[in-house]
């Protein structure tokens, strides 16, 4: 009988399911396998696979001559390629002890918070659908083709710019580029209010989001995450505060933390609000640039096939729309680079799967990874 | 029992040279052909268009525009598509599928006999009526469980247990809320559960009494619940188990299937209509007119209109919801029905009987 001793935790347990998932589903963020044992709906435990988006990217970026590393840069982190391209150059440029002019210096990072308003629409597109809100990834999506209508604007590709140079960018910012940034930042703070009213505090929204796999600062320092992750979990590391480059010390933002509103610190919703936040931050660093653009040359010198690099090596790491995204480069003073590596913040977040999806239900994956912002290409690279 | 076949039907069939020696189970047969055809099958060619259309307008897309003018032959080209891809028979090891799918089907469309249309195309008209439409939502429910174990994957097994569980749990607040109806109307035939009801939507039994509004509102949401509609979908959520139940259906299976769940959500329209919104009833003094003039033809076809019209209205308003909404997991959808709709649905049932055993109405009290 029920009574003698039996409580319903041992009367109706299961066996545990094996379930993997992967390399390609719908529920994943990329190429990537999940193999989970499950008790019921319930993630008892999760193993995480990569490596199947494993392009030899760091290999044949030592194939080629100098040039062509922005080009391979691009696809470190096809979403948002700017990030890629910029630690590139400017590691190269530590290398050879060059800067980029101030106009270069503006006009790049005016393409980095543009690329992090678009990665972080993505995200929310990504968000969007892992919850099952059609209407609003597509909502999203059009707002965020007006981002890569500037791309195509300022380098004629909306994708793969190949558009930062050694010392430099590759040309100068058309007319009207300025106008256009404002219009488009007044368009997403207008249309902000919407995806809030439709999605971000829609009720069956917060009961997705919140409270599900938080990720704790123990766990942040553990898998070495950083970015909106780290932040919404309450570790307060942002390197364009920390450690700043491109004149961000002389611009007036905050690196938002989060706050626990979904009940629990670092969870889902925090993770979402996080980046809803950055956006707004991201318009008002695009607000205060586009006013001061200097005057002047927009590259240090032409980089032509034969650009050679002296010999000598380099570590810079930028904030991209993901975390903390490092680039090493090693150079021979030859034609070509010696060794390029770049330290990526997905494979950190990837790292967190396994400790904070035990728990969470079957349907919450998609949401949890989704929330995570995982790049599996730039993870595998 | 077969009201229809000695009123309106009767008169079709002799336009079309049948006589009316023919046994009566020819005309029913007729009927359900009839309504079959020339009302389930339209409807959900109109309803996949405006769907497509209006969530388009909805979510700023275009929507279907290629296929005839603005778009408007889609649901056929999607029917010719859904047909010439793959066949039933083609796959041998699978003719227990087959069995499944005609066993389903014909499960399924057999409570097209009590689909209320109208005053007079009322096939089955008992005091069973209202409830025999459970029977197709149930059995959809468990053919798509079935479909969903009988996979031999783990979407499969999700998504079947989770249409279980879910249509479990909603189908307890909506016999309640149907039972508050029927309280109302003193009778659970589909005549009187119209009859009680006019063409103001005052006297409709979503606002005759706040009660009933409850029901109304439980109704519609445990309906939902019940079909497994968005965005109480988890069952055959496209993210996590990549379309659960029907992530191996292609080609006429699918069409099949579809087909099947979008009778359902018709059929659950038409009787929220009939139940509570008033409907097929016309101005009373419309009807009296057709009736002197005998045209029951016309006001047949005129109630089948107006009745068609709020449902389709109220299709829309579901996908609407739909659209909008984030999905709802499937725990929270059960939570959802046993803790919030069931309680609710009670409190409607014993606030109705109060209301109709004393006698209130609106004008009543005072």
């Amino acid at each position: 009988m029920i009574g003698s001793g039996l409580n319903s935790q041992t009367f109706f347990k299961t066996d545990l399911t094996t379930w993997e998932i992967g390399p390609y589903h719908s529920s994943l963020p990329g190429p990537m396998r999940l193999k989970l044992k499950l008790d019921g709906e319930i993630v008892v435990k999760c193993e995480v696979e990569t490596g199947f988006l494993h392009r030899g990217l760091e290999k044949a970026s030592e194939l080629h001559g100098w040039p062509s590393l922005v080009v391979y840069a691009d696809h470190l982190d096809p979403e948002v390629a700017v990030f890629g391209e910029l630690v590139t150059c400017l590691a190269v440029e530590e290398i050879s002890g060059i800067t980029a002019p101030p106009r270069a210096q503006v006009i790049r990072l005016l393409l980095a918070e543009l690329a992090r308003i678009s990665g972080h629409l993505a995200f929310m597109v990504r968000m969007a659908k892992a919850v099952g809100s059609e209407t609003v990834t597509h909502y999203v999506l059009r707002d965020r083709e007006k981002i890569l209508d500037l791309f195509e604007l300022v380098t004629g590709a909306r994708f793969s710019l190949n558009f930062l140079r050694f010392g430099g960018v590759r040309s100068d910012v058309t007319d009207g580029f300025i106008e256009r940034v404002l219009e488009v930042c007044e368009l997403i703070r207008v249309r902000m209010k919407e995806y809030n009213d439709i999605f971000t505090f829609n009720y069956s929204f917060l009961q997705r989001s919140s409270g599900v796999a938080p990720i704790s600062k123990d766990c942040v320092r553990f898998c070495g995450m950083s970015g909106p992750n780290a932040r919404a979990a309450g570790v307060a590391f942002d390197v364009r505060k920390d450690a700043p480059y491109l004149g961000y010390s002389n611009l007036d933002f905050i690196a938002p933390l989060g706050r626990g509103e979904g009940g629990v610190l670092g969870d889902v919703h925090d993770r979402f609000l996080i980046r809803l936040r950055e956006i707004n931050e991201s318009m008002e660093i695009l607000k205060q640039v586009v006013e001061r653009i200097p005057d002047g040359p927009f590259l240090h010198a032409p980089v032509g096939n034969d650009y050679k690099v002296p010999a000598g090596e380099a570590y810079v790491r930028i904030e991209s729309s993901r975390g903390l995204l490092g680039c090493h480069v090693v150079s021979d003073g030859k034609l070509k680079p010696g060794r390029v590596q770049y330290r990526v913040p997905s494979l950190a977040n990837l790292m967190a799967v396994p400790l904070i999806t035990p728990g969470v239900r079957v349907e919450d994956l998609p949401v949890v990874l989704a929330s995570l912002d995982l790049g599996i290409a730039e993870a595998d690279r | 029992m077969m009201t229809a076949s000695n009123s309106w039907m009767v008169s079709w069939w002799e336009g079309f040279g049948l006589s009316s020696d023919v046994p009566q189970w020819v005309f029913a047969l007729l009927a359900l052909l009839f309504t079959y055809c020339f009302v389930v099958v339209p409807a959900g060619a109109a309803l996949s268009f405006l769907d497509r259309k209006f969530s388009a307008d909805l979510q700023a897309r275009v929507g279907p525009n290629q296929a005839g003018p603005a778009g408007l032959f889609q649901p056929i080209a999607d029917l010719l598509k859904l047909l010439q891809k793959g066949s039933l028979t083609k796959r041998p090891q699978k003719a227990s599928e087959n069995i499944w799918l005609s066993v389903h089907s014909m499960a399924l469309y057999s409570t097209l006999a009590v689909m209320p249309l109208g005053s007079a195309a009322l096939l089955v008209d008992t005091e069973m009526s209202a409830f025999l439409p459970f029977w197709s939502a149930l059995v959809l429910a468990l053919g798509t469980m079935l479909l969903g174990l009988g996979q031999n994957s783990v979407p499969g097994w999700f998504g079947g247990i989770r249409i279980a569980a879910q249509t479990l749990a909603g189908s307890f607040p909506a016999l309640i809320a149907l039972i508050c109806v029927g309280v109302h109307a003193g009778s659970f035939r589909w005549s009187a559960l119209a009859g009680a009801q006019g063409f103001s939507p005052w006297s409709w039994a979503l606002f005759s009494n706040p009660f009933l509004t409850i029901a109304f509102l439980v109704f519609i949401m445990s309906g939902m619940i019940v079909m497994a509609s968005a965005p109480f979908d988890g069952g055959l959520a496209l993210t996590d188990i990549h379309g659960g139940v029907a992530s191996h259906l292609y080609g006429r299976r699918l069409g099949y299937y579809r087909f099947g769940r979008f009778y359902v959500f018709f059929l659950w329209s038409v009787i929220t209509v009939v139940l509570f919104l008033g409907g097929w009833a016309l101005p009373g003094r419309l009807v009296s007119l057709l009736r002197e003039g005998e045209a029951v033809r016309v006001l047949s076809f005129l109630e089948l209109s107006w009745l068609m019209a709020k449902t389709f209205l109220l299709m829309l308003f579901m996908i609407w919801v739909a659209r909008v909404n984030p999905r709802s997991r499937v725990d929270q959808i059960t939570d959802f029905a046993w803790k919030v709709l069931s309680p609710f649905s009670l409190f409607a049932l014993v606030g109705t009987s109060l209301w109709v055993g004393w006698g209130i109405g609106w004008g009543a009290p005072w």
